[in-house]
Parts: C-alpha cells; structure tokens; sequence
C-alpha cells in the first residue's frame, strides 16, 4: 500500500483550484469529469510531482455531516491540513501580498515555525517550518 | 483568540518550557543539516552543545522524533536523490553525501525508497526526458 491521496473538502472545486494553483503554487496533475459537475480534481507539489497529490473533494456539497465538520474546524481555528515550508515567515510575506488571510501569524512553538491561513472554500490550513 | 491557539498555547507551556533544550536540540539539528557530508556521529555532536552524548540523544528524540542518526540517514538520503536527478554517478552520490561504503548508501537507499540508486536515477531520468 502506498500513500497517495490527501483529500481537502471544498465547497467549490473552480475556486480551490484557481486558489491552490494560482496562490499556492501546486500544479494541477488529474481532472477527470464525474457525474452532477463534479470532478476528480487532484493537485501536487511543484517540488515532488511524483510525491502525494491532493484531491479537492466536494463532499461538503453532497454529505451534510462533512459540512457540519467542516464548518466547526473553521470556527474553531483549526486547520484541516498543513504543509511544510522552507521559510514560514516569507510564505506568510509572499501569501499576505497576495490576498490570502491568516488567522495565525507566523509563531514559533519549540522545534517548529508555524502560521495558518483561510483557503476561501471552507478551510484553515497550516504552514510549517522545521527549525 | 480561537480554540486552535487556545491549545497550542496551552501545549506550548507544557511541552516546550524549557528553551535551553529547545535551543541545543534546534543547533543540533541545523548543525546536522549543514555538515551532513562530514563524518558526523553522537560524540562530535554532543562536544557542539557540550552536553552529554545520551542526554543528547534523548532531547533530541523528545523534540524531533528521531535520533539524530535516523535524521542525519534521512537527510543524506533526500539529498543523495537531488545529486541522481543532477545525473551525478551512484559512486560519487554515495560519498558526495557522506556514506562510507557503497553497499551499506544502496542498501539503505533502497530500503527508503523502494529502489535500487540506479534504478531511481534511471526512472526520474528517463521521465524528465
């Protein structure tokens, strides 16, 4: 067995691609039509595109109790996933000037850096820095 | 403030109050990642932060997970990859990253990545072409 898919809810794939690619930086790598407008829509990392690819899954349109979940991470703060970065705090520079807003500036907690942003379609998610 | 931040404070005061072994274990590892070529083991290190060798190891394990020999492996290994897919020989990589016999950089190499150096350096090549 082999890890390959890490799967983020979102409430509207278009969006979280133009957002993951377009501010992120992952690059788009499967985007297969399904039934009702959906799409198997994956993602990987600029740096391992053999590595895991993220699916943008729109479960929170289709189960209710996925969008219940999902909504009380988000008032809670707590991020749905985290990626690691070379520099917290120029990812946090670069994200800020480009419209992304952070609910976590960039905080040291012992051995690592952290900081943790809104998607725009239903997430936090983590950044973080081994130091 | 939000639950998250609630609780990573709260954790924070718990598992990372003390900052003088925050700070060794932090200098330890960057030391590793800047001299991962050199012939690094337990006692070089622990002459760094002169701090003895088993409770270094033990900070060491405590904060990262690891030994420091698990992460010094680990880090020969990712960087071992970065000189196959600069098309560097199997030989070359396996010294350039601090490895003293071939067998024992291929062994492990394998055992982390599921292939052979060669067969790797063949894959990625063969895909970038």
């Amino acid at each position: 067995m082999r890890v390959t898919i890490i799967s983020i809810p979102v409430r509207d794939q278009e969006k979280a691609l133009k957002f993951y690619t377009e501010k992120l930086g992952f690059i788009k790598k499967l985007d297969m039509p399904l039934e009702g407008g959906n799409r198997w829509l994956t993602l990987v990392s600029k740096e391992a595109q053999e590595g895991p690819e993220i699916l943008l899954e729109p479960a929170p349109n289709h189960f209710e109790p996925c969008k219940v979940f999902q909504d009380a991470l988000m008032e809670a703060g707590i991020p749905w996933t985290g990626f690691d970065v070379d520099n917290v705090n120029a990812e946090y520079e670069r994200l800020t000037k480009l419209g992304v807003e952070f609910s976590v500036k960039p905080t040291k907690m012992g051995t690592v850096e952290f900081a943790v942003f809104n998607d725009t379609c239903g997430n936090n998610i983590q950044i973080v820095e081994m130091l | 403030m939000t639950f998250y931040e609630k609780e990573i404070n709260r954790i924070r005061s718990i598992v990372y109050s003390n900052e003088g072994q925050v700070n060794t274990v932090i200098g330890i590892r960057n030391y590793i990642e800047n001299n991962y070529e050199s012939d690094l083991n337990l006692e070089a290190l622990s002459h760094i932060r002169l701090i003895s060798k088993y409770h270094l190891l033990r900070l060491f394990k405590k904060y990262y997970g690891l030994t420091p020999r698990q992460y010094l492996r680990d880090i020969r290994i990712e960087k071992s990859k970065e000189h196959l897919l600069h098309g560097m020989s199997v030989t070359e990589t396996c010294f350039a990253v601090g490895f003293e016999s071939l067998g024992s950089f291929s062994t492990l190499f394998k055992s982390k990545t599921g292939k052979s150096p060669t067969q790797f350096q063949k894959e990625q090549l063969s895909r970038s072409n």
